[in-house]
């Protein structure tokens, strides 16, 4: 496989159930190596995109390419090459975890035992448990542990930590990171769709934000939290100020915070006339731009 | 040495630990030759992607700052920096001048600002004194 070409391509998608628009025009780009982040209100049309990169679902309209295949011609090719941990795991309740992995490992060429029998440990699973009677993290250990043995290149996680406790999330993030990614960083793509975005924050190298099946801010990591930055200041009395250019004032008597959309300098600036007791500026964490994207969205409508 | 991050910081995540790594070298919480932690184990610790921590220990050795033993990890270099004199000069202006703005939005006067210069000159000293004396301050 020729290294550019981006192992997802989403173009114009669009797909409806009956008459709602789920994704509407939706277009993204993942190239190989990166942790991508698909942060979207829930409803937003995360898991129908999702689907339809699996071929789970038929988009009504444009299209999705993975690792440069479309997934309703080449099924095989692409699902051999990802593997996919879904927000409600399933198993077959009468299997045991050991045969639950031996069934999945079934389908697959590749399977790493020796990472097998490590995470296992590490979840602390009962191999000769039946799955009907893991609990819901447990079973979300297990769907991992089926998604990572395969060594796949593409591992596509959605809401894969929701309903989890913390210990049990941040175990599945270390995972990722650990057991997935050091195998061989170029080809070892992420894409995650979540909500619970602060754990994911030192992972995500670039992110789309979806609202109403549509792309609302797609950007890098850093440049995004470089671009929205929090501005507080104190003034000795009541000033008046030009805040044109602010994504969202607040105020409090002699106090303002300011939420800036890459023109911090020019506001900075403003601020510092008025001679401000303090100010002080911080990034703004992908959280914070998640929730500020609402206004964001208020600010183009 | 103890690493950590903060992403509402304004500096991007690897250059966070590129200084990280640097103050650690400067203030002796690292020592010539020795180890780093491995990036994995990194990674994993401070729950970031492992390409961050490569980045940033790529950026600390093209500084010249440690140096990668294959099979083995990265470790600190002996103090002697490629980079001539002038150039490393030029590497603290620009980081003099981000202090000077700095205290000057802070409304920090210029021999308050010297005074503070010299105040963690000493406090360096100090350290370094009691990483190599390995004794507790009086």
């Amino acid at each position: 496989m020729n290294t550019d070409t981006p192992v997802i391509e989403v173009q114009n998608l669009v797909r409806r159930y009956g008459r709602h628009d789920a994704v509407n025009g939706l277009s993204l780009t993942v190239s190989a190596g990166k942790c991508y982040g698909f942060f979207g209100r829930n409803g937003a049309g995360k898991t129908t995109t999702i689907k339809c990169l699996l071929n789970l679902l038929r988009p009504d309209a444009g299209g999705v390419r993975v690792f440069g295949l479309d997934p309703r011609k080449n099924e095989v090719a692409v699902k051999s090459r990802l593997a996919y941990v879904p927000d409600m795991v399933a198993f077959y309740p009468w299997m045991t975890v050991r045969d639950t992995l031996q069934y999945l490992a079934s389908f697959r060429t590749t399977w790493n035992r020796d990472l097998e029998a490590d995470l296992l440990k590490r979840f602390q699973l009962d191999a000769d448990q039946k799955t009907a009677g893991l609990s819901k993290g447990q079973r979300t250990q297990l769907a991992l542990i089926g998604a990572i043995c395969p060594e796949p290149e593409l591992l596509v996680l959605d809401e894969p930590t929701s309903g989890l406790d913390p210990i049990v999330r941040r175990e599945f993030i270390e995972t990722v990171i650990g057991a997935y990614q050091s195998g061989d960083p170029g080809r070892r793509t992420v894409f995650v769709s979540t909500h619970l975005i602060a754990e994911f924050e030192g992972l995500i190298d670039e992110f789309t934000i979806i609202e109403q099946g549509r792309e609302l801010l797609t950007m890098n990591a850093d440049a995004a939290r470089d671009r929205f930055k929090k501005i507080r200041a104190r003034f000795p009395q009541i000033v008046k100020l030009d805040l044109t250019g602010a994504l969202n004032v607040k105020r409090s008597g002699r106090e303002v915070e300011i939420l800036a959309n890459g023109n911090s300098e020019a506001l900075l600036a403003e601020l510092k006339s008025r001679s401000p007791e303090e100010l002080s500026t911080e990034s703004l964490t992908l959280e914070e731009i998640f929730v500020a994207s609402d206004v964001l969205k208020k600010a183009h409508a | 040495m103890v690493l950590q991050i903060d992403f509402k910081s304004g500096t991007p995540v690897y250059l966070q630990l590129v200084d990280q790594v640097r103050h650690a070298a400067a203030s002796g919480g690292l020592r010539t030759g020795e180890p780093l932690p491995g990036i994995r184990p990194l990674a994993e610790e401070l729950r970031v992607n492992r390409n961050t921590i490569a980045k940033a220990y790529a950026e600390l050795e093209s500084q010249g700052v440690i140096e990668t033993l294959p099979g083995k990890g990265c470790f600190l270099k002996q103090v002697n920096s490629p980079l001539t004199k002038s150039a490393r000069n030029d590497l603290l202006v620009q980081e003099i001048d981000r202090a000077v703005v700095a205290a000057h939005h802070l409304q920090i006067r210029d021999d308050e600002l010297l005074a503070l210069v010299q105040k963690r000159l000493d406090a360096f000293e100090r350290k370094n004194k009691t990483a190599n004396d390995s004794k507790p301050l009086p």
